[in-house]
C-alpha cells in the first residue's frame, strides 16, 4: 500500500515537472515561503520516515502466524526512557521549525507603515465577484493587474461588499480584504511574465470566476502602458 | 422545471425532485418491509428507549444514513471537479456551494458526533461497570434533538433552501444583506437545537464517568476510551456553548436587524473568532474518541496492556487544554498582526508533541505483542500512517507564512480529510466492527470487513493525496470548475476516480451489516479476547448488565482475571445503584416540537412561534413536576438518587 502511495507520489512530482506555482517564486516573499514549506516538509519527512519503518517493522515482526498464535505476550507498563525520547525529540524538532518560522512570519505579518520610496502604489478593491485596481495616474482596470518588475509595490486592499482574499500564487501569499477595514501589502515581483491571481476566500456564487491576471512588465513598457490607458480615458 | 399550483408557478430543480422521488420511494418500501415483517413493536421500543445501548444504536444508525446523503454529495462535488470546465447536471455556481456547505456541516455534525457519541453510549458504561448512563431520559432527549437538528439541515435541501455559505458560514456572506434565502437559518437552527442535545449528552458523560464506575475501578484505571470520552465531554461543555452563542448572534443579526457582524461597531471578524473558538476545540472533540477507540482496539488485538498509560492520558488532556489556545490559525491571513500570528503560530506546532507520543506509544503497544489483523485491528492498523501524513501537515499549515500560501488551497481540504477521515472516520469504523457484538450479539462478516477496509482505505488516499499537488499548485478550495492552463486536471481526475472508489468501499460496509443481520454468526460475550469489563457481560448487553458487580483491583481487569482467576471476576460486596430507566415518547415528542418551533421562525411566522413557544415553556414545567425518584423509591426499588 504505502509503496503504491510513493510511486504515485513521485510520479507527480514527475510529472508535472515539480512546477506548482506556490513552489515556483517569483518574489522576495514568495521564495521565503517556499522555502519555509520545503524546510518544514523535510523535517516532516524525519518524522515520518521513522513513523513508518517502526510500523512496518512491528508489524511485519509481530504480527500472529501459526507459532506465536498462543503465547501470551509479557506485561510490559512502558519505559520511561522512550517516552521521554519521543517526547524531547518531537521537540527538539519544533524548536528548529519555529526559528524561521517566527523571523519570517513576524516579517510578513508586520503592519507596513513605511511605504519604500520608490514604490508603486496600486488599490485593489474587490467586489462579488471581481477586481478592480486603480493606478496612482487615475487608470482603473478589472481583473488585469499590470506591474513593473523589480520595482516595490504597495497594495492597499479594500471590499466593497464582504470577505475576499488577494492572492497571486508566485508572488506571495495571501491576505484577506475586509469589509470596512483598509489592509497593505509590498511585494517586489522579479521576473517579467504573466500569472494568475485568485480570490481565496469563498465570496458566494461565482467565487470561482473571480480571478485575475497579473501582467509583470519592464519598468519602460509598464509606464508606456500607463500613458496610453491615461490618454483613453482622457 | 416548473409547474402550477394554487395559482402560483413554482419552480423544481431536477436534482431536488429526483432526491423527492428516491426519497418517498425508499420510504415507502422501508414501510413496506417493516409492516411486512411486523417489525412495529421493535420501532416501538427504539423510539421510546432510555436505554444506553438502544440510543447508542439510533445514534450510529442516523450517522449511518446521513453518511450516505453526504457522500454522495461528495461524490457530485467530485464529479463536477473531474475535468476542467465541466458542466455536471446543476451543480455550478450556487448549487455546488450548496453541496459543499452541506457535505461539510452534515459530515461533522451529523456524522462524525453521532457516530462517536453512538459508540460512547454503547461502550462506556460498559466499559467503567456502570449499569446505564446516568441520567437516561436525558440520554433518549440528546438523541432525539440531535435528530431534530439533523433533520431540519437535511430538509433544507428538500425546501430548495440549502445553506450556502460553507460549513463555516462566515459573516458578512452569511448575513441576510447577502443571504435572505431560509437556507442559512435552516442552518443556524439545525445547529443551535443538535448543540443543546450535544451538551446535555456531554453532560450526562460526565456524570456517568464521575459517578458510575464499578468499585475499585478508580480514575487510574478506566479503559481509554473512557478517559477520552471524559476529555471530550469537558471540551463539548467548554466548546459548544460559545457556538450557541455565535449562532443566537447570527440570528439576531439576520431575523431581527441587529448588526453584530456588519456596520459601524459590529465587525465580521468577531463571527470569525467566535466560530473558530469553538471550531478548532470541535475537530479535537471528534477525534479524541477516535484515539481512545484505537487505543483499546490496538491492545486488544496485540495481547498487550497499552504501553504508557500516564503519558496516553496526560497526552489526551495536554492536547484538549492547547486545543483551546490554537483557533487563530484559521485566520492567519485576516491581519491580526505579527504578535498574535508568531504565537498562534508556536502553540498550535505545541499540539504535534502529545500527538507524536500517542502515536509512538500505540507503536510500542503493538511491538513484542501477538498482532492479530481482524477487522477492528485493520482500521487501526490503517489509522496509523494515514493520520501521521495528516498531523505532519498540520505541522506545516501551523507555520503562519507558509500557511498565507496554503490557506483556503486544497492543500487544505487533504490536510483535515486526512484528519477527519483518517482519525474519526477509521476510528468509527474500527469500533463500530469491534462493538458490533455488544450491540446485536454477533459480529460483522470478516471477509467483507476486509474488502470494505482495502478499498476505503485504498480509495481514501487516491482521493486525497494529489489534493496537496492540486493546492500547492494554486487551486482555491469552494470552486465549482477550472480551467485547463491551471494544471490540476490530473490531480482532480484521479481525486475522483478515488472518491468512487471509496464509495464502493461504503457500499461494502451497508451489505456487511445487511448480509450479517440475514445470516448472523453468534459469538458469545468475548469474541476478541477482550480485556476490559464490557467483554464480561452477555452480548447484546442486557438491561442491568453488572451482575454480581465486579470489583476492579486492576486495569485491563477482564484479562488479569483470565490470566490469574480462571476468568471470573471477583465480586464486589458494595455497588452503586443503577439509574431510572423509564420508556417515554416525551423526548421525541418534545425534539418534534423544537423542530416545528424553529420552522416558525425559518419561516418568520409569529403567531405559530408564540403557540409553540408557550407548548415548550408548558412542557419544561410538566417535567419539573415529573418525580420518577419517589415513584420508584415508593415501590421499593433500589435505585439511585442522584
Ligand atoms: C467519503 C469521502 C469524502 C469525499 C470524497 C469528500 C470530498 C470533499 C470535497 C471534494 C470537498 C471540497 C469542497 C470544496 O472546497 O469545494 C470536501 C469538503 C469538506 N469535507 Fe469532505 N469528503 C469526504 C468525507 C468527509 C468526511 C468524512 C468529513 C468529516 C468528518 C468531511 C468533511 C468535509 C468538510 C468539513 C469540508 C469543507 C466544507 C466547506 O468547505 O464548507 N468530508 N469534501
Ligand atoms: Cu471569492
Ligand atoms: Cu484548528
Amino acid at each position: 500500500m504505502k509503496k503504491i502511495k510513493w510511486l504515485v507520489a513521485s510520479l507527480f512530482i514527475f510529472l508535472t515537472g515539480c512546477n506548482l506555482r506556490v513552489l515556483d517564486p517569483k518574489s522576495e516573499t514568495a521564495r521565503d515561503q517556499s522555502f519555509l514549506i520545503q524546510f518544514s516538509f523535510a523535517l516532516m519527512m524525519i518524522v515520518f520516515a521513522i513513523v513508518i519503518i517502526l510500523f512496518v517493522w512491528f508489524l511485519s515482526k509481530y504480527r500472529e502466524n501459526d507459532q506465536n498464535k498462543d503465547y501470551i505476550p509479557a506485561d510490559e507498563k512502558g519505559s520511561p526512557w522512550l517516552e521521554i525520547t519521543w517526547t524531547v525529540i518531537p521537540f527538539i524538532l519544533l524548536a528548529i521549525l519555529a526559528v524561521p518560522t517566527v523571523s519570517i512570519t513576524f516579517e510578513q505579518s508586520a503592519q507596513v507603515e513605511s511605504t519604500p520610496a520608490n514604490a508603486v502604489q496600486i488599490e485593489v478593491t474587490g467586489q462579488q465577484f471581481s477586481w478592480t485596481f486603480s493606478y496612482q495616474n487615475g487608470v482603473e482596470t478589472v481583473n488585469n493587474l499590470r506591474l513593473p518588475v523589480d520595482r516595490p509595490v504597495e497594495f492597499t486592499l479594500r471590499s466593497e461588499d464582504i470577505i475576499h482574499s488577494f492572492w497571486i500564487p508566485k508572488l506571495g501569499g495571501k491576505k484577506d480584504l475586509i469589509p470596512g477595514k483598509t489592509r497593505r501589502m509590498i511585494v517586489t515581483p522579479e521576473e517579467t511574465g504573466t500569472y494568475q491571481g485568485k480570490c481565496a476566500e469563498f465570496c458566494g456564487r461565482e467565487h470561482t470566476k473571480m480571478r485575475f491576471t497579473t501582467t509583470v512588465m519592464e519598468e519602460s513598457e509598464y509606464e508606456q502602458w500607463l500613458q496610453e490607458m491615461k490618454e483613453k480615458i482622457e | 422545471m416548473t409547474f402550477e399550483l394554487f395559482n402560483r408557478t413554482f419552480f423544481i430543480a431536477t436534482d431536488v425532485l429526483l432526491a423527492y422521488i428516491a426519497l418517498i420511494g425508499t420510504g415507502l418500501g422501508v414501510l413496506y418491509l417493516v409492516n411486512r415483517a411486523n417489525k412495529w413493536s421493535v420501532i416501538k421500543d427504539y423510539v421510546t428507549t432510555t436505554h444506553h445501548r438502544k440510543i447508542g444504536v439510533l445514534y450510529l444508525l442516523s450517522a449511518t444514513l446521513f453518511f450516505l446523503r453526504a457522500g454522495i454529495e461528495a461524490l457530485i462535488i467530485r464529479t463536477q471537479l473531474a475535468v476542467p470546465e465541466n458542466d455536471f447536471w446543476v451543480f455550478q455556481g450556487d448549487k455546488f456551494n450548496e453541496a459543499f456547505t452541506t457535505h461539510g456541516t452534515i459530515m461533522i455534525f451529523f456524522v462524525a458526533m453521532p457516530l462517536l457519541i453512538g459508540l460512547m453510549n454503547v461502550a462506556v458504561p460498559l466499559q467503567i461497570g456502570a449499569q446505564d448512563m446516568a441520567f437516561p431520559y436525558m440520554n433518549a432527549l440528546s438523541f432525539w434533538l440531535f435528530l431534530a437538528g439533523a433533520i431540519l439541515v437535511n430538509m433544507s435541501f428538500f425546501m430548495t433552501a440549502s445553506p450556502n455559505a460553507g460549513w463555516t458560514a462566515y459573516a458578512p456572506l452569511s448575513t441576510a444583506e447577502f443571504t435572505p434565502e431560509a437556507g442559512n437559518d435552516y442552518y443556524i437552527f439545525g445547529l443551535q437545537v443538535s448543540g443543546v442535545g450535544t451538551i446535555l449528552a456531554a453532560i450526562n458523560m460526565i456524570v456517568t464517568i464521575v459517578r458510575h464506575r464499578a468499585p475499585g475501578m478508580k480514575m487510574t484505571r478506566m479503559p481509554l476510551f473512557a478517559w477520552s470520552t471524559l476529555v471530550t465531554a469537558f471540551l463539548i461543555l467548554i466548546a459548544f456553548p460559545v457556538l450557541t452563542i455565535a449562532l443566537y448572534i447570527l440570528m439576531f443579526d439576520r431575523l431581527f436587524g441587529t448588526s453584530f457582524f456588519s456596520g459601524e461597531a459590529g465587525s465580521p471578524i468577531y463571527w470569525q473568532h467566535l466560530f473558530w473558538i469553538f471550531g478548532h476545540p470541535e475537530v479535537y472533540i471528534i477525534v479524541i474518541p477516535a484515539f481512545g477507540i484505537f487505543s483499546d482496539v490496538i491492545s486488544t488485538f496485540s495481547k498487550k496492556r497499552v504501553f504508557g498509560y500516564t503519558s496516553m492520558v496526560v497526552a489526551i488532556v495536554i492536547i484538549g487544554l492547547l486545543g483551546f489556545m490554537v483557533w487563530v490559525h484559521h485566520m492567519f491571513t485576516v491581519g491580526l498582526g505579527p504578535v498574535v500570528n508568531t504565537v498562534f503560530a508556536i502553540t498550535t506546532m505545541l499540539i504535534a508533541v502529545p500527538t507524536g507520543i500517542k502515536i509512538f506509544n500505540w507503536l510500542f503497544t503493538m511491538r513484542k505483542g501477538v498482532i492479530h489483523l481482524g477487522t477492528p485491528m485493520l482500521f487501526a492498523a490503517g489509522f496509523i500512517p494515514t493520520f501521521v501524513i495528516g498531523g505532519v501537515t498540520g505541522v506545516m499549515l501551523a507555520v503562519a507564512a507558509a500557511d498565507f500560501q496554503f490557506h483556503d488551497t486544497y492543500f487544505v481540504v487533504a490536510h483535515f480529510h486526512y484528519t477527519m477521515v483518517g482519525g474519526t472516520v477509521l476510528g468509527a469504523f474500527a469500533g463500530i466492527y469491534y462493538w458490533f457484538p455488544k450491540m446485536f450479539g454477533f459480529k460483522l462478516k470478516d471477509g467483507l470487513g476486509k474488502a470494505h477496509f482495502w478499498l476505503f482505505l485504498i480509495g481514501f488516499h487516491i482521493t486525497f493525496f494529489p489534493q496537496h499537488f492540486a493546492g500547492l499548485n494554486g487551486m482555491p478550495r469552494r470552486v465549482y470548475t477550472y480551467t485547463a492552463e491551471d494544471n490540476i486536471f490530473i490531480f482532480n481526475f484521479i481525486s475522483t476516480i478515488g472518491a468512487f472508489m471509496m464509495g464502493i468501499g461504503t457500499l461494502f460496509f451497508v451489505w456487511n451489516i445487511y448480509k450479517s443481520f440475514k445470516n448472523p454468526d453468534r459469538c458469545g460475550n468475548d469474541p476478541w479476547n477482550g480485556r476490559t469489563l464490557e467483554w464480561s457481560v452477555p452480548s447484546p448487553a442486557p438491561e442491568h448488565p453488572f451482575d454480581p458487580m465486579p470489583q476492579v483491583t486492576t486495569i485491563d481487569p477482564l484479562w488479569e482475571a483470565k490470566r490469574n482467576r480462571g476468568g471470573k471476576l471477583p465480586v464486589a460486596n458494595t455497588s452503586r445503584s443503577a439509574p431510572i430507566d423509564v420508556t417515554s415518547w416525551q423526548p421525541v415528542g418534545f425534539s418534534g416540537l423544537i423542530m416545528l418551533f424553529s420552522l416558525s421562525f425559518i419561516y418568520h411566522v409569529t403567531w405559530l412561534q408564540i403557540v409553540l413557544g408557550i407548548m415548550v415553556l408548558a412542557f419544561f414545567a410538566l417535567r419539573t413536576l415529573t418525580d420518577e425518584h419517589t415513584k420508584m423509591a415508593r415501590e421499593g426499588e433500589d435505585h439511585d438518587n442522584i
